[in-house]
């Protein structure tokens, strides 16, 4: 091999990996960024997968991508421009509906129609959602500290984290505890009364999770939902113009300008190592490049198991990978319709259907929907998240005609008998035929439908098991112990090999959080 | 001197409030102990289900019996009965896994399952008797706080602190990974075979509303292990002398350390005067006082029934209301004419725990039910004959078979209600699983008693009849139970303490809360006396 072109290559041109190559980039690091496929973003990816009408085929809405990368990598002139969404609706099945407006007041009086305790309760529930997402951002911006470890960098770190706890006072700090161990359900039965509030409030709570609203530990996810901030205000998403594709390419454009590298069809097959150190990688064509520094945006999964030899890594590590839960449980309906679907609860065209639709009219419900799940079925009556992308950015499909997205839960990957044609297909039946029940004419206005399964999400991204955040978001596998305990600070074993994904602190979502903790600790320790 | 009469009233004469009352005995209070029901003993106490037949049908395990509890009460000699196998779990009609305590006996039975998990067996149980014995390091002080800031709350917390390092790197981690784990990712982490697993978790789920597949169940395995010696994965097993060995002696202790012990003495009311505590008024009417009350019944019960709200934040009654209970066992008694047969396995194995649930699967679909307000279709059930230890319980050499079944849920679906008919219902269910692996079993019933969750609010003062005193969440155990900030057994009233299970350290802990607890009053006490000064 020739001397190293490049100081770092980042394997994926996932959101992470194009944060941290931006990072090192802007560092003076010369950077490659190698993505397998034939456009950036992994799971953040606009497609045009029907003509004319585009798709943000995985995620769709964004909420959690970090105020200090959109500032540090001036995102915004690479081309982000997030619209936020203006409403929820929740339709009833006795054709009423329940709605949340970006409007405080409207929001109240709306509440106010179905329980005016909830009313009340929804303002204070909402300040002290507020506050709990003020305790955890530092947290989310931090290397997590090892409570094993006696080093005064990890010791430093735990009395930084516990002095933070005290200074939330206790009340603060007991709410906080509440919300990482309870169930949503729970949580939302101390403060709200009327179920389809709760139901709809709970869903964040099971977003890519394969947890019900009644299971312990779904509570976090809702605050993990909760954490992100749009201009300031926290809780809000938007849709970013040109679907989340364009998150990844403002991101890619902004790498470049300070002189990142990126190459697609140009997946990476193996990390090349001697003695214990990175010389470089070699594609799935047989190109070798070299490197001093390889990053790893993909899952720790393929991370550590396919990417190099397991004979390199210490078996305790291995043993921790194997432990790591993936367990996707969430599909995608995406449409291309010919014109605009109609809710009964609320016919016509509105501002409501520039917002999310949410389908979760009680808390057993979305249990039942879960209970299909577990035993290896998808749901019959699923969850489901739908925003129509066109209503806010007419650019997404042609005049008159829209797209849909519409997130589900819950898909096992696990599938009993596995994903077949015939069960995606039976899948997006389902979800279609949910649908029809609150907006009639939804089958009529079909003029495309893709479906993505768990397997086809991880044929397609290469995401482990289909599960959207790199693996769970359970408090066994988060903070210190994501991925696995000792290697949870964006190291590995071996020298100059690091990890940027989402399977490291602080998890998923497009926070770009790992990518940008994952740089600095880099250029830490170069220092 | 003191207007007071007593120094102490105990409410509660079960474990904790007999071990409290004596270790304030011991330091010299004059305390008075109140019972409500004739007998003391609290869950352990024996009821007389039918002519002849008595059982302690929430006692099957008496719990864990920390050193430093029966030193103080001199209770070093109570002995534990000798099971031959903690468990013994169906693999289907016919066929049970029996695990003895002996490790490696055990791992011999386990082999001809799976060779694999028979040579991880002794490395398992070795990991969980340490993980459980850090957890009875925290269950022997007071809860960490974070709040903590006098040099007295944090010594505590840095000998804690010690004990967690001692554990080791590996085991530090493990124990913090393994709380909020569900039973069956910790055991398919572990093993293969669905019997063993099953017998495993169903310690993860007991008494507790949500399947194995629910996180936190973990830590409910480890708290019902606390006190359990290496192998024993079903708890601590029954005592040698009979359910009431612990009551009677700890009864004598009290007495010894001069103790007013009160029987069929029920409270009413705990009168307050300015923020403090003067006394209670018993059932009939009587008013007693005294400089400080410790109530070791049920915290919500206590607060809502008891408490005059005008004393109270609405903040700290809301919260007492919003304590999860979910009390989802139920439990059925037999009088047998002679002991069952079970093919598969050998009487003696019945003096241990008989679990009729083969699979993991299987107990998550049965706490299906729960959440939606039913009764499992299929419920998980175990059962143990206690005459085969304690032959006294009934006479003329026959036998009592006691079985407990989840899951049954103290709040049904809006329109169904425990009643005769339902209560029936589940009898008859319980009674066909049983038959299921014992032929002829129901032909050797002589009486049945069942007792729902409804039943054991109304005769063991269990709120929501659950034996918890409070579900075992992670959000309502330490410093947050029984609700938040008020971990330490004292309240916001001066002179009321809390000292039950529904305090830390929580049920299955003779004693736990109730020493705990006197330990607070007399700390205070201390404290008040030397400011006085």
């Amino acid at each position: 091999m020739s001397p190293p072109r490049y100081d770092a290559i980042i394997v994926g041109g996932g959101h992470n990996g194009l944060v941290a190559a931006a990072y090192l980039a802007r560092a003076d690091r010369k950077t490659l960024v190698l993505e397998r496929r034939p456009m950036l973003g992994g799971a953040a990816v606009t497609e045009e997968v029907y003509p004319g009408f585009k798709f943000s085929v995985f995620s769709y809405v964004v909420s959690l991508l970090r105020p200090e990368i959109i500032r540090d990598l001036d995102l915004p002139r690479h081309g982000l421009q997030i619209l936020p969404l203006e409403s929820t609706v929740t339709p009833l099945d006795n054709g009423d509906y329940l709605a949340s407006w970006s409007d405080p007041d409207e929001t109240r009086r709306e509440l106010c129609r179905h329980s005016p305790r909830d009313a009340d309760a929804a303002v204070v529930f909402g300040r002290l959602m507020h506050h709990m997402a003020m305790a955890v951002k530092p947290i989310i911006g931090m290397v997590p500290p090892d409570p094993a470890s006696l080093s005064p960098g990890d010791l430093a770190g735990l009395l930084k984290l516990g002095r933070h706890f005290r200074s939330l006072g206790p009340e603060r700090f007991h709410a906080l505890h509440k919300l990482m161990t309870m169930s949503s359900a729970d949580y939302l039965d101390e403060w709200f009364e009327f179920d389809p509030l709760k139901a709809t409030k709970s869903a964040s709570g099971i977003i890519g999770t394969f947890l019900g609203p009644r299971s312990p530990g779904s509570a976090y996810v809702l605050l993990h939902h909760y954490m992100g901030e749009i201009d300031g205000a926290f809780r809000a998403w938007g849709f970013q113009k040109g679907g989340t594709g364009s998150i990844s390419n403002a991101i890619a454009s902004a790498a470049r300008a300070h002189g990142a590298e990126i190459r697609t069809d140009a997946g990476v097959e193996r990390v090349l190592t001697r003695d214990g150190r990175v010389t470089g990688v070699a594609l799935s064509s047989g190109e070798e490049i070299a490197a001093g520094l390889v990053v790893s945006g993909l899952d720790p999964r393929l991370t550590f198991t396919r990417l190099v030899d397991t004979k390199e890594l210490p078996g305790e590590l291995l043993e921790g990978v194997r432990r790591y839960k993936f367990r996707g449980s969430s599909g995608k309906v995406n449409l291309a319709l010919s014109g605009l679907p109609n809710l009964s609860c609320m016919p016509g065209e509105g501002p409501h259907l520039r917002g999310a639709i949410s389908i979760s009219p009680s808390i057993e419900y979305l249990e039942r929907a879960y209970d299909d799940a577990k035993y290896g079925e998808f749901s019959r009556n699923p969850y489901m998240d739908i925003v129509i992308p066109s209503m806010i950015d007419p650019n997404m499909a042609p005049p008159g005609k829209h797209v849909m997205s519409i997130f589900v839960q819950y898909a096992p990957y696990a599938l009993n008998g596995g994903w077949t044609d015939a069960k995606r297909e039976a899948f997006g039946d389902a979800v279609v035929k949910t649908l029809a029940r609150y907006a009639p004419n939804i089958e009529s206005l079909i003029l495309h439908r893709q479906v993505l399964t768990p397997d086809d999400i991880e044929r397609i991204t290469g995401l482990s098991e289909g599960n959207i955040f790199q693996g769970e978001l359970a408090l066994q596998q988060l903070f210190f112990l994501r991925p696995v305990p000792e290697w949870a600070k964006y190291r590995t074993p071996i020298h100059g090999y690091w990890q940027c994904g989402a399977g490291t602190h602080p998890g998923g979502g497009i926070m770009g959080a790992s990518g940008r903790l994952a740089a600095l600790e880099i250029m830490k320790s170069a220092a | 001197m003191s207007a007071f009469r007593h120094d102490v009233i105990v409410i509660g004469g079960g474990s904790n409030g007999l071990v409290a009352a004596a270790c304030l005995g011991r330091a010299g209070l004059r305390v008075l102990l109140l019972e409500r029901d004739e007998k003391l003993g609290g869950q352990s106490r024996l009821v007389e289900f039918a002519p002849g037949f008595r059982a302690a049908p929430l006692g099957l395990d008496p719990g864990w019996l920390p050193d430093p509890i029966a030193s103080a009460l001199g209770l070093t000699s109570l002995k534990r009965a000798e099971v031959a196998a903690d468990i013994s779990v169906m693999v289907e009609p016919g066929t049970f896994l029996s695990l003895p305590r002996d490790v490696a006996r055990a791992a011999e039975a386990i082999a001809p399952h799976s060779a694999a998990d028979a040579a991880k067996w002794p490395e398992f149980t070795a990991r969980m008797r340490k993980l459980a014995g850090f957890l009875e390091s925290v269950y022997q002080a007071p809860a960490p706080d974070i709040a903590a800031s006098s040099l007295g709350e944090l010594v505590p917390l840095l000998g804690l602190g010690r004990k967690f390092r001692a554990l080791g790197r590996r085991d530090m981690v493990e124990f913090l990974r393994t709380l909020p784990l569900s039973v069956w990712e910790l055991l398919d982490d572990w093993f293969e075979s669905a019997p063993l697993k099953a017998a495993v978790a169903a310690g993860g789920i007991q008494d507790h509303q949500q399947g194995p597949r629910s996180g936190g169940t973990g830590f409910v395995l480890l708290h019902n292990l606390v006190g359990a010696p290496q192998g024993a994965v079903r708890g601590r097993g029954p005592w040698r002398d009979g359910p009431e060995a612990f009551t009677l002696a700890a009864e004598q202790a009290a007495r010894r350390f001069g103790v007013t012990v009160r029987t069929d003495a029920a409270v009413r009311q705990i009168r307050v005067q300015d923020d403090a505590v003067t006394g209670v008024i018993a059932g009939d009417g009587e008013e007693i006082t005294a400089k400080a009350v410790l109530s070791t019944a049920n915290p919500a019960r206590t607060f809502l029934e008891w408490v005059d709200p005008v004393w109270l934040d609405p903040e700290f009654l809301h919260a007492m209301g919003n304590i999860r209970h979910r009390g989802c066992t139920a439990f059925v008694a037999y009088a047998l004419e002679r002991l069952p047969d079970v093919p598969g396995i050998g009487s003696d194995a019945m003096a241990g725990m008989i679990s009729l649930t083969a699979t993991i699967p299987a107990l998550e679909r049965a706490a299906d039910a729960a959440k939606y307000g039913m009764v499992s279709e299929r419920p998980h059930v175990e059962f143990t004959v206690p005459t085969l230890t304690a032959p006294q319980l009934a006479t003329g050499g026959r036998h009592v078979l006691v079985a407990r079944a989840q899951y049954a849920p103290y709040r049904l679906r809006p329109g169904a209600i425990w009643d005769a008919a339902s209560r029936d219902a589940l009898g008859k269910a319980v009674t066909g699983a049983i038959e299921a692996v014992s032929p002829c079993f129901q032909s050797r019933v002589l009486h049945q008693a069942t007792w729902t969750p409804r039943d054991l609010e109304e005769r063991f003062g269990l709120r929501e009849g659950a034996v918890s005193h409070g579900e075992l969440g992670l959000d309502q155990i330490l410093f947050m139970r029984p609700v938040a900030g008020w971990g330490g057994h004292s309240t916001p009233i001066q002179g009321l303490y809390l000292g039950g299970a529904g305090s830390h350290p929580g049920p299955g802990i003779l004693g736990g809360a109730g020493w705990l607890a006197s330990r607070r009053i007399l700390s205070d006490r201390k404290r008040r006396i030397e400011a006085r000064a």
